[in-house]
């Protein structure tokens, strides 16, 4: 179902809301709607993501017939345009149930006292992270570039020795760059250790690269800050994060942990998916508790995502989006056909190679959503920096936050 | 010997090896002495090349082994023999280039693809041959040619040689089809391959070597009055020698020209991409560079959030600094630096100048995002001011600066960011409301004087009222109206108070919400200090603070002339008004009590003085004076002018009314000692007491003049 329908009916609720005169009574009820309805939509979306299910799911195994899968397969561009959007939906929901109609002065009671300043304090990892995947999606459209050029390359034909070189010095650097340790790509102003690394094809007699075509590595720099880690950011975001006690009437921390939760898993998943600053450690599963109703879906997204990071930590940086994958995949393959290459080609392996520069077109052009979903994490960014204002705003009005000026 | 001819071999056939696999080979163990060509042996080599047309074997000006390279010449001829029709020795390149010219002219006048297509003629392996020559003594391993020791001629018979290899490909793949060019094709590509592998090598290095010449003096970069200067050289500077651009990391205009050439070249071979990226990678790390090199560090918006004030204040003020030289120094010079070397691709600049800055700005944007996130409180006003003055002052610029695809989007995320610093500033004012409000100490100020909170709120007044026009258009832009008036419900006592003192003052003159800001923080300053007034159980004491205190406010007002403005003259008058009725009040408490011991009544009765009345009025005078002297020493009144119209008001009011009761009454004493014992004071005594009022000593020391 489409996003923007939700939340207009959404909307009109909200601004019905607040011009009645709120009794008690209304309130409470509402209340209980409010947090009830916002659950199910969090299993309506998350079930959402988790159905369009890719045929088995070794989705980046089976790359020969990948143009075949659907659309938005599991932590494909498109995959992660539904999730953002989903997100941004929750996320507005959850803004009307913690605000609008609201007495603040629940804020400043437990358990929003604690529970609010931890909010606020995993939505500013939020942004880092947000930031981080911006980046990490400029990294990737370099790659997509240095994919461009093996493309057009081997389409030429006859194919000759010319373009296969060029398409492998490009493949190389492309394949050097994702599997490339992103520490050193980091070090700041490192340039002496960087130039080492633009050997392109004269890298002086001592390192005898297995290829001379394996061209020059410089990529883009995508520092957040220093030291800052991906791994250890989803880390603090969700250490401490505890469903509330069952029993209890528990009002808005169920609500607040229901977002946090959804908030959490997907910086996590664009974590494990996009070049990212640090992600040695992350970790493969955050605890949710099984018996939740609306978590169900997302655990088993999470089980899948984790499954396919345990398998794909080791090798590089690259992430484990689909495309990502399977450009490796292909690319890879390409270089080893360029390996072998001898002019004239034999028409079976023209063919073969044919096929694949199809598909590694296909994978640029999806790649072409990359631009709006940075434009949507930029989105995302700012739907957080507002919410968090909006419910800081709530605080100041609790007095809370206010101390005496030290003159 | 054998080995290094049978390596040689195929690359001069060309069409029977891998070029990877023979590269790496020539790579490693390099046999040609050619590739140890320094630039100057080069260059020779290329006057012979173009000049010496009857001396054709002179090509390879090899002093030690011309005869190797003969012989190589004539093994390359046997091989071909083998395999094409034998093309004669490569006759000099001018000639050859002449003929390929002709060939491409002729490849490109036909027009109908199924008519005979000319056979290859030889000159194609000769120019092939001749071209990849160039090519490798260029990019030989271990002495490659760098293209800035190149002169000009050499570099641009070099890129003759490649263009012509272009174009003469691409003829060719026109009729990619024909079984017959196919191999010719591939030589071509593969020469051609090699050629934009060297030259993109060398464009990048170009790239990564710019000139630095300022920073490394490191001249006012780190000063603060150094913005103007800095940015001054760039606006009027429209050409691109190297005087201009001082902080601009660009490059001398000679490589500037070899860089345009070089991507000419390279979009002509259909190497844009290669082009594009390396020239976006190679900029994008000089433009951080230089980012860390003014100073900016790149901080993550948690860590912005847990740094202390004072650090992230320095930060804040490099920032600003940052934020203005990357915006009018580099990415306007990053503009021109793109536009001069893809001159002849305008459609490509703007993409890459995009790409190029659109990371940058948002990272920039970002420190100040995180900063106006960070937890409210008033000391962080000033410098959200200065960051949002910046960010103000920046954003009109964007329009000439940004292509029209991204402009839109880059200025919103500023305006975005603006505007949470303007929201974030109006919360501080709530801030500091909420601040004067809970300042609900019960010490009272020693002796009545000016209040720290009153100093406080207005030397921040005042400092504020330094922005009074950013301020307002805050207040005007980013009060959130919702907001407001909750502010004023939840406030009534305060909020009505105000709007109804603000309506009577002003007559309907209408205020800026900014104004009715300062009013409102004034106000409750006002409230707090007449609470805090009442925490002195003398009221003349109290008096006396109110006075300080309004006094101080009074004075910081007049002293700016912003503020004053901005509370307006009726509010002025006012106060001084007010200020009057304390001093009547004082005086009345103080001194009303003490001139009513020198009052005539009850002292005559029947026309004569009684005198136990008088001598009880004498007691009770000196009593008191000696008791109001002793107290009101200890008071501070630390405005001398204050002080000095109270003194002069009391003398005024005491000495006459002391010296007539004096001069009516002390004849009634006999001189000496009764006189002595009730009269303690002349009136000068009096008047130099008074003077000695309110000078805040613990210990009044008596007479201080000399």
């Amino acid at each position: 179902m489409p996003a923007t329908d939700n939340q207009g009916s959404f909307l009109n609720r909200i601004s019905i809301r607040r011009n009645q005169v709120v009794s008690m009574d209304v309130n409470h009820e509402q209340e209980l709607e409010d947090l009830e309805l916002f659950q199910k939509h969090v299993v309506d979306r998350f079930s959402d993501l988790l159905t369009p299910q890719p045929p088995p799911p070794t989705a980046a195994d089976s790359s020969p017939d990948s143009a075949l899968m659907p659309a938005d397969t599991l932590l494909s561009i498109a995959w992660f345009r539904k999730l953002l959007d989903a997100f941004l939906c929750c996320e507005a929901e959850f803004k009307a149930v913690l605000i609008m109609g609201r007495d603040p002065t629940q804020f400043a009671k437990p358990p929003l006292d604690r529970l609010i300043p931890e909010l606020l304090d995993r939505t500013v990892k939020a942004l880092d992270v947000c930031n981080a995947i911006t980046h990490g999606v400029e990294l990737v459209c370099h790659w997509q570039k240095l994919a461009q050029i093996g493309v057009k390359a081997l389409e030429q034909r006859p194919i000759g020795e010319g373009h296969v070189r060029r398409a492998k010095k490009a493949l190389n650097t492309l394949l050097t760059s994702m599997t490339f340790d992103d520490k050193e790509n980091n070090s700041h102003g490192g340039k002496s250790t960087e130039r080492s690394w633009s050997f392109g094809r004269r890298g002086g007699g001592a390192s005898v690269n297995k290829d001379r075509t394996a061209g020059t590595f410089r990529s883009l720099s995508w520092t957040v800050a220093k030291s800052w880690s991906a791994s250890k950011q989803i880390q603090a975001m969700s250490s401490n994060l505890v469903a509330p006690r069952g029993g209890e009437p528990t009002g808005l921390a169920l609500p607040v942990y229901i977002m946090s939760t959804v908030l959490v898993f997907v910086m996590w998943a664009l974590v494990a998916a996009i070049p990212c600053q640090e992600r040695t450690g992350l970790a493969t599963h955050f605890p949710v508790p099984r018996q939740l109703v609306w978590a169900q879906a997302m655990i088993g997204l999470q089980e899948k995502i984790g499954e396919e990071w345990k398998k794909k930590e080791k090798k590089g940086t690259c992430g484990l989006l689909e495309e990502i994958q399977r450009m490796e995949k292909v690319s890879q393959s390409l270089v080893d056909f360029a390996d072998n290459f001898q002019f004239p080609a034999e028409a079976e392996k023209v063919e073969e190679v044919a096929a694949q520069v199809t598909e590694l077109a296909e994978i640029c052009q999806k790649m072409d959503e990359l631009v709006p979903l940075q434009q949507q994490v930029r989105e995302v960014f700012h739907r957080i920096v507002r919410s968090r204002a909006e419910v800081l705003d709530v605080l100041d009005q609790v007095g809370k936050m206010s101390t005496p000026v030290l003159y | 010997m054998e080995t290094e001819k049978d390596k040689h071999l195929p690359e001069k056939s060309g069409s029977s090896a891998s070029r990877d696999a023979e590269q790496d080979n020539h790579d490693q163990q390099d046999p040609d002495p050619n590739p140890k060509l320094n630039p100057d042996k080069d260059h020779h080599h290329q006057n012979n090349a173009t000049d010496n047309s009857e001396l054709p074997t002179e090509t390879k000006p090899k002093q030690e082994s011309t005869e190797e390279a003969e012989n190589k010449e004539e093994e390359t001829i046997t091989e071909n023999i083998e395999e094409s029709p034998p093309p004669p020795p490569p006759p000099d390149l001018g000639k050859v280039s002449e003929e390929i010219d002709q060939f491409i002219h002729a490849l490109s006048s036909i027009k109908d693809q199924e008519s005979d297509l000319p056979e290859v003629p030889d000159v194609v392996e000769q120019f092939a041959f001749l071209s990849e020559e160039k090519v490798a003594n260029y990019d030989s391993i271990e002495s490659p040619v760098k293209w800035n020791q190149l002169s000009e001629e050499d570099s641009l018979s070099f890129l003759e040689v490649v263009d012509r290899l272009s174009k003469l490909t691409a003829s060719l793949t026109v009729f990619s089809s024909e079984s017959k060019y196919a191999s010719s094709i591939n030589r071509m590509g593969g020469v051609l391959q090699r050629a934009m592998s060297y030259l993109e090598d060398e464009f990048r290095k170009l790239l990564e070597d710019p000139k630095f010449p300022d920073f490394d003096h490191g001249n006012d970069l780190k000063s603060s009055n150094s913005n103007q200067e800095v940015d001054q050289p760039t606006s009027d500077a429209q050409e691109s020698n190297s005087t201009v651009d001082n902080n601009f990391p660009g490059y001398y205009e000679d490589v500037v020209s070899d860089l345009n050439r070089l991507v000419k070249v390279m979009m002509t071979g259909g190497f844009e991409t290669e082009c594009y990226q390396v020239y976006l990678v190679s900029r994008r790390h000089l433009l951080e560079e230089t980012l860390h090199r003014l100073g900016f560090e790149k901080f993550s918006i948690d860590d912005v959030q847990k740094m202390q004030w004072e650090p992230l204040e320095r930060e804040i003020d490099s920032w600003n600094k940052t934020f203005k030289q990357c915006v009018t120094v580099h990415l306007t010079g990053e503009r021109k630096l793109s536009e001069a070397v893809f001159f002849d691709y305008p459609s490509i600049t703007d993409g890459l100048f995009s790409s190029l800055s659109r990371g940058i700005m948002i990272q920039l944007l970002n420190f100040a995002e995180a900063v106006a996130m960070t937890k409210r409180s008033s000391e962080k006003l000033f410098k959200f001011l200065d960051i949002y003055e910046t960010l103000r002052d920046v954003i009109p610029s964007m329009d000439d600066l940004f292509p029209k695809e991204m402009v839109n989007e880059l200025k919103t995320e500023a305006s975005l960011t603006r505007t949470r610093l303007g929201e974030a500033m109006v919360c501080i004012f709530c801030e500091l409301e909420n601040a004067i409000k809970a300042d609900t100490g019960k010490t009272t100020v020693p002796g009545g004087a000016v209040h720290p909170l009153t100093r406080y709120t207005m030397n921040y007044l005042k400092y504020a009222s330094e922005y009074k026009d950013s301020l307002e258009q805050i207040f005007k832009e980013h009060q959130n109206m919702e907001r407001a008036d909750s502010t004023t419900e939840s406030d009534n006592d305060y909020g009505n108070n105000n709007a109804q003192a603000v309506g009577n003052n002003q007559n309907a003159v209408k205020l800026s919400l900014f104004a009715m800001q300062i009013n409102k923080v004034m106000e409750l300053l006002d409230t707090n200090l007449e609470t805090k007034s009442k925490l002195y159980k003398d009221i003349a004491l109290s008096s006396i603070f109110m006075m300080n205190n309004g006094r101080y406010i009074l004075q910081k007002i007049k002293g700016s002339p912003e503020i004053n403005t901005l509370m307006g003259s009726t509010w002025s008058r006012k106060r001084s008004s007010d200020l009057r009725n304390y001093h009547k009040t004082y005086q009345r408490e103080t001194w009303g009590r003490l001139l009513n011991c020198l009052t005539h009544e009850g002292l005559n009765v029947n026309g004569k003085v009684v005198k136990p009345v008088l001598k009880e009025r004498f007691k009770s005078f000196n009593a008191m004076f000696d008791e109001i002297h002793k107290m009101q020493s200890m008071w501070v009144v630390s405005d001398e002018q204050l002080q000095s119209e109270l003194r002069v008001s009391i003398s005024a009011v005491v000495i006459p009314a002391y010296r007539s009761f004096l001069a009516r009454f002390s004849q009634t004493f006999t001189p000496g000692r009764q006189t002595e014992k009730y009269v303690k004071y002349q009136p000068e005594d009096i008047e130099t007491h008074i003077d000695e009022l309110f000078d805040g000593n613990a210990t009044p020391t008596g007479k201080r003049r000399p």
